[in-house]
C-alpha cells in the first residue's frame, strides 16, 4: 500500500483497529430497521461503510394475524456481494465460523 | 357623453365620474381609440369613460346666444315639436334614435364583409367604420340578433369597453390587467342592485336562476349563453352583468389557476379545447375577443387554409359542418401538441449559463486533480494518486509500463479512450474533430492548473488561524487528530511482552496476520522504491542503493519475526504453534505467496519445514479428518482445502521441486517423527505433500546425482512409510467408489508404486485391488467421458507399476 507509513498500525490504538482483525473473516453486521447481516468482510472505513462477501441477510418483520397476535417473519436473502452504507450499521462482531 | 358635449350622465353614474380614470388614466395608450369610438359611445348613451366637465372648456359659454331666432326655421325642429322648449330638447335630444340606425345599419355591413374576409375580420370591421381606427374588439356585437338597446346596455357594458381596451395592449393580457378596470368603479351589489331596479327592467325569473350561476363562471360565458338565448332573454345577461364584474377578477382568476377545464354548463366547447393554449401563453380574462386571439403566434398560422381563423366562437357556428369539424379537429391536435410541448419544455431554463459554466469547471477541476501535479519532484505522491490504477495496470501489463510515467497521460489516456468509444459508436464526422478540440482544451486546462501553484493553506494576516482547502485528493480533515507516539509505543511493547507468552488464541492470531500484512505492504513499497542499480563509477547511487538494501533487510527480518515461524516448538502442547494458527485463516493461506517472493531460501525451507513438521495440526489436515459416513469434509473445511492447494502447495512445490535430497530426505524424516502418517495420509493435503516429496526423490535418483548413502537413508525412510501405510491402502479413498475425487490419490499411489521395490509393488497391487476394480467396473456404467477420466487417473497408478487397465479386460 502506498500510505505504508504507520509503524505499529497494527496494534489496537482505536475501535475499528478491532474490525481490521476481522478483514477477510465472516462478521456478523447489525442494522438499523431489524436488518442483520452475515457475511465475509472484504473491507471498511472510518465511517463503517463496509463491503461483506457472501452475504446472508436477515429481515425481520413483525406481522400481526385477525387475532392482533404479533409473530415475528423473518426473511433471508443471499447477495454476493454487498456494499452497506456506514450510516445504517449498529454493530459489527467477529463471527467464528461454525 | 361629450361628443357634443352633452352632460348625459344619469344620476345613478354620478359617482363613479369622479374615480372613473383609475390607474390607467396617467397614460392611457387607448385614449384614441377611445376618441375613435365616441360614436360607438352613443349606442351606450350613458357609458363614457370622458367627463363633460373634463372635456368642456367653457368656450360655450362665451357664445353669442343672440340671432337664433331662425333656428327653428332652419332645423325644422320647432315646427314639429313646437311645443317642446329649449331646455326639454337639451335633455331629450333625440340623436339615438336616428344614429341607432344607422350604426345598425353599419353592423349589418360589418358582419356581411366579415363573413367575405374572415381572417381580416377586426381589422377590417374597423376600417368599414371609418368611426374605428383600430379594432376595438367589438366584433361580437356582429350578432345578427343583437339588438343594439341603449338602456340595457347603459350600465353593464359601462366599463366593459375600457377594460378591452386594456386587453388589447399585448403586454397587459394577464389576468391582473384585466382584474384592474372593474376597480374602477366598485360598486356594492346592492348599489347595483338598486340602479337596476332604479331602471325598472323586469328581470325574468329564469333569468335570475342563471345569473347566480354566472357569477361563478367566466367571465367571458356570458357571450355565448348570450347567443343561444332566445331574443327576449338576450337584454338580460347584460342587465344583470354589473353583479358578477365586481368579484369577477378574482374568480375568474383562481379559475384560471386551477380548474381550466372545468365543464361549465353553458361553456363553448371551442373553449374548454383552448383551454390548453391558453396555459401556456399567457392567460386570457376572456377568449371571445378576437383582438387578444390574434396575440397568440401559433393561432392564424397553424389554421389550415379552408379553415379561416376563428376569432369567435360564434363564426364558428357559421362554418359548415365539415369545416368545423375540421377546425375542431385541428384545434385538438394543436392543442395536444402544445401541451406536449410544454410537457417537453418543463426543465428548459432551468440552468443558467452561470450553472453550466459551474458545473463544466467542477469537472475539469476534477479531472486536473486526478491527474495530479506530475511536476511534482515526489514520485511517491504522484504513486499514491491512484495507486490501485498503477498496480493493476503494472499487473495486467497495460500501457503505463512504470509508475513514474508522467501521469499527466492519464487525462490523454481518459479522453483518447471516451473519444474511441464515442466514434465507434456513431461514426460522426465530426466527432472526431470535436474530441480533439475536447482533448487540447483539456490538455490547456491541465497545464494551467499546473503553472498555478498549489496553496494548501490560506493563511490571512492578522488572523489566528489558517484556512485549509479541499480537493479530490485531500479532503478538508474536519478533526486533525494526532496520534501521540510516545504513548502509543509503550503500551505497544508492553502487549508484545505479554503476547511472548505465546498465546495463539484468535484474536493475537488476527492481529499476528495485520502485523504481517502491515510488514508485507511495506515491503513491497520499499521493492517499488528501488533504486536503479549503481553504475561503476557512480559513488552516490552506490551509497543509495545501499541504504535500500538495508532498509530491505530491515523489512525482510521484521517481516520473518512477525511471521513467528521460529517461535520455539512446544513438544505436546495443546495450542498450536503460531504460524501454524496463522495458516488455518484464509487470509494467512493468502499471505504465503506474498511473502515467499520477499523471503531467500533458507527462510523458505524454515516454513516449508514448519508445515512439515506440524502437518498433522494444519487445519486443513486436522480439520479435514472426514467423519464415518460421510465422504466428504464440512463445506467451509473444503474451501480451505480447496485455497491451501491453490495458493500454498504451489510455493512449496516450488521450492521442493528444486530441493537436493537430503532436504527430501529431512522432510520425510520429520513426517514420520513428527505427525501422525495416517491422520496426514488420509487427508488431500496431507497425501499431496508426501506425493511431493516422493516424486520429488524419484525424480533427483533418475537424474543420477545422488549419493549411495543419501539413497539408502532415502530407502529406510520410504520402507518405513510404505509399512506404515500398507494396511491403510483401502482405507485412504474417502467414500465409496462413485466418489469422483480420488485422482490425488491415484497419484499418491502412483508415486508410491515408482519407487517401490517389486515385492512392495505386488504389496501396493494387493492393497488396493479392490478398488482398482470396483473402479474399472463402474466406469463401465459411465458415459464415455466420464469414464475414460476415471479409468485415466486409475492408470496414473496402473502404468507406475508397469501395468494398464487394459489388461484388466
Amino acid at each position: 500500500m502506498a500510505d505504508a507509513g504507520e509503524e505499529e498500525a497494527t496494534s489496537v490504538s482505536e475501535p475499528l483497529d478491532l474490525v481490521r482483525l476481522s478483514l477477510d473473516e465472516i462478521v456478523f453486521v447489525k442494522l438499523r430497521g431489524d436488518r442483520e447481516l452475515k457475511g465475509r468482510l472484504h473491507a471498511y472505513d472510518s465511517h463503517c461503510n463496509v463491503v461483506l462477501g457472501d452475504v446472508e441477510e436477515t429481515i425481520y418483520t413483525i406481522e400481526e394475524d385477525e387475532e392482533g397476535e404479533e409473530t415475528v417473519k423473518t426473511i433471508k436473502k443471499q447477495s454476493e456481494m454487498l456494499f452497506v452504507r456506514g450510516d445504517s450499521v449498529v454493530l459489527i462482531s467477529p463471527q467464528a465460523p461454525s | 357623453m361629450s361628443f357634443f358635449g352633452f352632460d348625459t350622465t344619469l344620476p345613478r353614474d354620478e359617482p363613479r365620474s369622479g374615480k372613473s380614470k383609475g390607474i390607467f388614466e396617467a397614460q392611457d395608450p387607448f385614449a384614441q381609440v377611445r376618441q375613435a369610438r365616441k360614436l360607438q359611445a352613443f349606442q351606450d348613451t350613458q357609458e363614457e369613460p370622458l367627463e363633460f366637465d373634463d372635456t368642456y372648456d367653457g368656450l360655450g359659454d362665451k357664445l353669442e346666444e343672440a340671432g337664433d331666432d331662425f333656428n327653428d326655421d332652419t332645423f325644422g325642429g320647432g315646427v314639429e315639436a313646437g311645443t317642446i322648449s329649449k331646455g326639454q330638447i337639451s335633455k331629450d335630444f333625440d340623436f339615438f334614435g336616428q344614429t341607432a340606425q344607422v350604426s345598425s345599419a353599419i353592423e349589418e355591413e360589418q358582419l356581411r364583409y366579415n363573413l367575405q374576409q374572415q381572417p381580416k375580420a377586426s381589422t377590417t370591421t374597423a376600417q368599414t367604420t371609418a368611426q374605428k381606427p383600430k379594432k376595438t374588439g367589438y366584433e361580437k356585437y356582429q350578432d345578427p340578433g343583437y339588438i343594439p338597446e341603449i338602456q340595457a346596455k347603459s350600465s353593464v357594458w359601462g366599463t366593459k369597453p375600457q377594460a378591452r381596451n386594456q386587453e388589447e395592449q399585448p403586454e397587459r393580457i394577464s389576468t391582473a390587467s384585466s382584474g384592474a378596470p372593474p376597480a374602477k368603479r366598485m360598486m356594492s351589489l346592492e348599489a347595483v342592485e338598486a340602479a337596476m331596479r332604479a331602471q325598472s327592467q323586469p328581470v325574468p325569473p329564469p333569468q335570475q336562476v342563471l345569473a347566480p350561476d354566472h357569477t361563478q363562471n367566466l367571465y367571458q360565458q356570458s357571450v355565448p349563453m348570450r347567443q343561444y338565448a332566445s331574443p327576449d332573454l338576450q337584454q338580460h345577461p347584460m342587465a344583470t352583468q354589473p353583479q358578477p364584474q365586481p368579484t369577477k377578477p378574482i374568480q375568474y382568476h383562481q379559475r384560471n389557476a386551477s380548474k381550466q377545464e372545468a365543464i361549465k354548463p353553458a361553456q363553448h366547447p371551442i373553449q374548454i379545447l383552448q383551454n390548453p393554449n391558453r396555459a401556456q401563453h399567457s392567460p386570457q380574462p376572456s377568449q371571445d375577443r378576437g383582438t387578444i386571439q390574434d396575440t397568440q403566434p401559433s393561432r392564424p398560422s397553424q389554421a389550415t387554409p379552408t379553415i379561416p381563423v376563428i376569432t369567435h366562437p360564434q363564426q364558428l357556428m357559421q362554418l359548415s359542418e365539415e369545416q368545423r369539424k375540421a377546425y375542431l379537429e385541428e384545434d385538438a391536435r394543436r392543442a395536444k401538441r402544445n401541451h406536449k410541448i410544454f410537457l417537453l419544455s418543463k426543465g428548459n431554463g432551468l440552468m443558467t449559463p452561470q450553472d453550466k459554466n459551474f458545473i463544466t469547471r467542477i469537472q475539469l477541476q476534477q479531472l486536473v486533480t486526478a491527474t495530479g501535479n506530475s511536476g511534482d519532484a515526489d514520485p511517491e505522491a504522484t504513486l499514491a494518486e491512484d495507486f490501485y490504477y498503477q498496480v493493476y495496470s503494472q499487473i495486467r501489463g497495460a500501457p503505463r509500463q512504470h509508475p513514474t510515467q508522467p501521469l499527466g497521460h492519464f487525462a490523454q489516456t481518459y479522453l483518447l479512450q471516451t473519444g474511441g468509444r464515442l466514434n465507434n459508436r456513431r461514426q460522426a464526422v465530426n466527432g472526431d474533430n470535436h474530441m480533439q478540440r475536447m482533448q487540447q482544451q483539456v490538455q490547456r486546462a491541465v497545464e494551467a492548473a499546473k503553472l498555478k501553484p498549489k496553496n494548501k493553506q490560506l493563511i490571512i494576516e492578522g488572523s489566528l488561524g489558517k484556512i485549509s482547502f479541499s480537493n479530490a485528493k485531500t479532503p478538508k480533515p474536519l478533526l486533525n487528530i494526532k496520534r501521540p507516539e510516545s504513548t502509543d509505543s509503550k503500551p505497544a511493547t508492553g502487549k508484545k511482552a505479554n503476547a511472548e507468552v505465546r498465546s495463539s488464541d484468535r484474536k493475537s492470531v488476527l492481529r499476528n496476520l495485520e502485523t504481517v500484512y502491515q510488514d508485507l505492504m511495506q515491503l513491497e513499497d520499499h521493492e517499488r522504491q528501488m533504486p536503479p542499480p549503481p553504475t561503476a563509477g557512480d559513488v552516490e547511487a552506490a551509497q543509495t542503493h545501499m541504504e535500500w538494501r538495508q532498509k530491505t533487510q530491515v523489512l525482510n527480518s521484521k517481516l520473518w519475526r512477525d511471521l513467528k515461524v521460529l517461535e520455539p516448538i512446544v513438544p505436546g502442547s495443546t495450542v498450536p504453534h503460531p504460524f501454524i494458527a496463522f495458516l488455518s485463516f484464509a487470509k494467512g493461506k493468502k499471505s504465503i505467496p506474498r511473502i515467499f517472493r520477499h523471503i531467500d531460501q533458507e527462510q523458505r525451507v524454515t516454513i516449508l519445514t514448519m508445515i512439515v513438521v506440524h502437518l498433522d495440526q494444519l487445519d486443513v489436515i486436522s480439520r479435514a479428518q472426514i467423519a464415518p459416513g460421510e465422504s466428504h469434509p464440512p463445506p467451509l473445511v473444503r474451501e480451505e482445502i480447496e485455497l491451501f492447494s491453490q495458493v500454498v502447495m504451489p510455493c512449496l512445490l516450488g521450492y521442493v521441486s528444486e530441493a537436493p535430497i537430503n532436504i527430501i530426505i529431512g522432510l520425510l524424516g520429520l513426517v514420520l517423527d513428527h505427525t501422525t502418517v495416517l491422520t496426514v495420509a488420509k487427508t488431500k493435503i496431507g497425501l499431496g505433500i508426501l506425493t511431493m516429496l516422493l516424486s520429488r526423490a524419484e525424480l533427483v535418483k533418475e537424474s543420477g546425482d545422488v549419493n549411495d548413502e543419501d539413497w539408502q537413508q532415502w530407502t529406510t525412510l520410504y520402507d518405513r512409510l510404505f509399512d506404515t501405510l500398507e494396511p491403510v491402502l483401502g482405507a485412504l479413498f474417502p467414500g465409496p467408489v462413485n466418489t469422483s475425487d480420488d485422482m490425488y490419490i491415484w497419484q499418491f499411489l502412483a508415486a508410491v508404486g515408482i519407487g517401490a521395490s517389486p515385492e512392495q509393488q505386488q504389496r501396493l497391487v494387493l492393497g488396493v485391488k479392490d478398488r482398482v476394480m470396483e473402479t474399472v467396473m463402474q466406469s463401465r456404467t459411465l458415459p464415455a467421458d466420464m469414464s475414460s477420466q476415471r479409468l485415466s487417473n486409475v492408470n496414473l497408478f496402473m502404468r507406475a507399476i508397469g501395468l494398464d487397465v487394459e489388461l484388466l479386460g
